[in-house]
């Protein structure tokens, strides 16, 4: 893939001297695939989506049927196979459908984050100045701002679905990759081949995404990566606390939430949900830590 | 220096002033203000009671006069009533900010007492079984649920019945949560006991801490040991301690230093959780409480609390980093 749209000969000398024709991201797969964690953390991940996209078909039951004259049912029973919660769910059914809205809004959440904070950052950057400043105080406040206690307090205002949760952790987490692509966009901005461009004539726009933008993916990426992880973290803490994602619908949050005072009796309950949500952020912080390796420019030797 | 200083606190202001009106905001345009709480619960309340009553407490008035007046308040330290503790929410912060103290002190000394060890050893074995250990647990510290984390450990050891069948072990069952025994004493039982209370929830507190401090340290001190000057040392024949001890952790610490200065504050925030799984009652705890049960008089005034410590070890932080390095230009 030619990442600098300027098509000067000169200009690609730069490129690295491994097997010919191969472009960047070839040789960042190639370098993925040698991250033993990464790619099995990737492999966990796809059965993950695969469970969560599936889960009608895969789920023994529906998730929404109870079961009460079974009720704080063992784990190991024929009929349940990780027993039942205290309404008589089946607790298999139920992780595998909360699997849907955890990941749901893991990806949601940190998509928007994401592209709420490449905007501010690409502005802030490409702009600089007064608009900079202004944005960079904004992100400042924002960063000191006690985030758990925001997020709690919007979440009990507006909480309950999985689309105003989405909204409210995107809305307060943009403020890393803002500081990141801004950072990138300063550094690129004065370099040989944007001024190229703008010799050239290429408009601001042109400049932005078929210039700046493409050199700046690759940590974009890696913090997407590393904020599923997160905004599944604190979806799962919002909903345990009662402020998420609201029961009948069930993520692996929310069924933690009971589950600490039935631990004397049931103790399976909080174990699957809690380990669930362990595994997948562990998976995704594996795969971005092993996706910055591949991508680091100045590891690529 | 003192320049230097004076322009940081300088820059505060408008940071502190933009999060006190974020914070306003977020709380007064809440739906639902005191009066109206008060008559959801009170079918009695007169329309003409409630007219007097939005006067009573200034609800009537437009929005920036109100800003204005709370901020004054604030300012002077009256941070208002609390309705469901029937208690000025100065007087209800005062026992939870120590309590939350002793929580909180004991983490970071745990986070900082294993992480700096293990990430110098990390950095100076690089790719040993142990470096690979202490990254894997980093990892693990980093994507655990700390509630989830919470909730495992009073099961594994406040809760789970094998340990207390071996006769004489019953000890070993600690408590799952609450702050104190009742009627413990003073004096040395008191602080045995405290310290029982504290064995679950300060490891978990500290356990996320403690994985990203050893990732900065292992960070730090790696990239420190490719330098040039370290290298000099060796070159002088200096004993590997004196070169490890006097050139490379001493630079190796300073950015990690400013990295603390700045969690401190994070750890203290990140209390709600841990918390309110052990029943601990403190600050954290508090803002949970007051958020869920909607307190927001007490809410306001903890979140304002939270975010101002956060700006002054933001402060400190930048301070400490000038005065240990004196590469930092001050201008």
């Amino acid at each position: 893939m030619v990442r600098n749209a300027v098509t000067v000969p000169a200009l690609t000398v730069a490129a690295p001297v491994t097997q010919a024709g191969e472009g960047y991201w070839q040789i960042a797969w190639r370098r993925l695939r040698r991250h033993r964690l990464a790619m099995g953390g990737l492999l966990i991940i796809a059965l993950l989506v695969a469970t969560a996209v599936f889960a009608p078909w895969i789920a023994p039951y529906k998730f929404e049927q109870i079961d009460l004259l079974n009720r704080f049912g063992k784990p190991l029973a024929p009929r349940h196979l990780l027993g039942t919660d205290d309404l008589g769910h089946d607790v298999l059914t139920r992780l595998l459908f909360a699997g849907r809205v955890s990941l749901l809004v893991g990806f949601a959440a940190a998509l928007s984050a994401i592209a709420l904070g490449t905007l501010v950052g690409v502005v802030a950057g490409f702009y600089t100045g007064l608009v900079d400043n202004a944005l960079m105080r904004l992100t400042d406040i924002i960063l000191t701002l006690p985030i758990f206690g925001v997020l709690l307090l919007l979440g009990r205002y507006f909480g309950g679905g999985i689309a105003p949760i989405v909204a409210i952790i995107g809305l307060f987490g943009w403020t890393t990759a803002a500081r990141l692509v801004r950072g990138e966009i300063l550094r690129l901005r004065t370099q040989d081949f944007a001024d190229a461009a703008r010799a050239l004539g290429a408009s601001q726009s042109r400049i932005i995404f078929r210039h700046l933008l493409p050199n700046a993916l690759a940590p974009i990426i890696v913090a997407a990566t590393l904020d599923v992880g997160g905004a599944i973290l604190i979806e799962a803490a919002l909903s345990y606390f009662g402020v998420g994602i609201q029961p009948p619908t069930p993520s692996w949050g929310n069924m933690l939430q009971n589950a600490q005072s039935y631990m004397w009796t049931s103790p399976w309950l909080a174990f699957w949900p809690g380990a669930m949500i362990f595994l997948t952020v562990l998976c995704f912080n594996f795969f971005g830590d092993g996706l910055r390796d591949a991508l680091d420019p100045r590891l690529r030797l | 220096m003192q320049r230097y200083i004076f322009r940081r606190l300088l820059q505060m202001i408008p940071i502190a002033l933009g999060i006190s009106v974020l914070m306003f905001a977020l709380l007064t345009l809440a739906p639902g203000d005191p009066v109206d709480l008060l008559i959801s619960s009170d079918p009695r309340v007169k329309p003409e009671d409630v007219v007097r009553l939005k006067h009573l407490y200034g609800l009537d008035q437009p929005i920036h006069i109100r800003y204005l007046k709370w901020l004054g308040r604030t300012v002077q330290g009256d941070l208002g009533f609390s309705r469901t503790y029937k208690e000025p929410v100065t007087e209800l912060m005062r026992d939870r900010i120590g309590n939350s103290l002793w929580l909180t002190v004991t983490a970071f000394v745990l986070a900082v007492g294993v992480a700096v060890p293990v990430g110098i050893y990390s950095a100076l074995h690089q790719y040993s079984f142990l470096d690979y250990a202490a990254t894997t647990f980093t990892f693990f510290g980093v994507s655990i649920p700390v509630f989830w984390f919470g909730i495992m450990a009073i099961y594994l050891f406040a809760v789970w019945h094998p340990w207390t069948q071996i006769p004489g072990l019953a000890w070993v069952l600690l408590p799952p949560g609450g702050i104190s025994t009742p009627g413990v004493g003073e004096g040395l039982p008191f602080l045995l006991d405290r310290l029982r209370y504290m064995i679950l929830p300060s490891i978990v507190l500290a356990l996320l801490s403690m994985a990203s401090y050893t990732r900065y340290t292992r960070s730090s001190m790696l990239e420190v040991v490719r330098q040039d000057y370290v290298r000099t040392a060796r070159a002088k024949g200096l004993a590997e301690g004196v070169v490890i001890n006097k050139h490379a952790l001493r630079n190796a610490l300073i950015p990690l230093i400013t990295i603390m200065a700045l969690s401190i504050s994070g750890l203290f925030a990140g209390a709600p959780i841990t918390e309110t799984v052990f029943a601990w009652p403190g600050v954290g705890r508090l803002l949970v409480d007051s958020v869920i049960g909607g307190d927001y008089v007490a809410a306001q005034a903890v979140l304002m609390f939270l975010a101002v410590l956060v700006l002054i070890f933001n402060l400190m932080a930048d301070i400490g980093y000038a005065f240990l390095d004196p590469r930092i230009r001050y201008d």
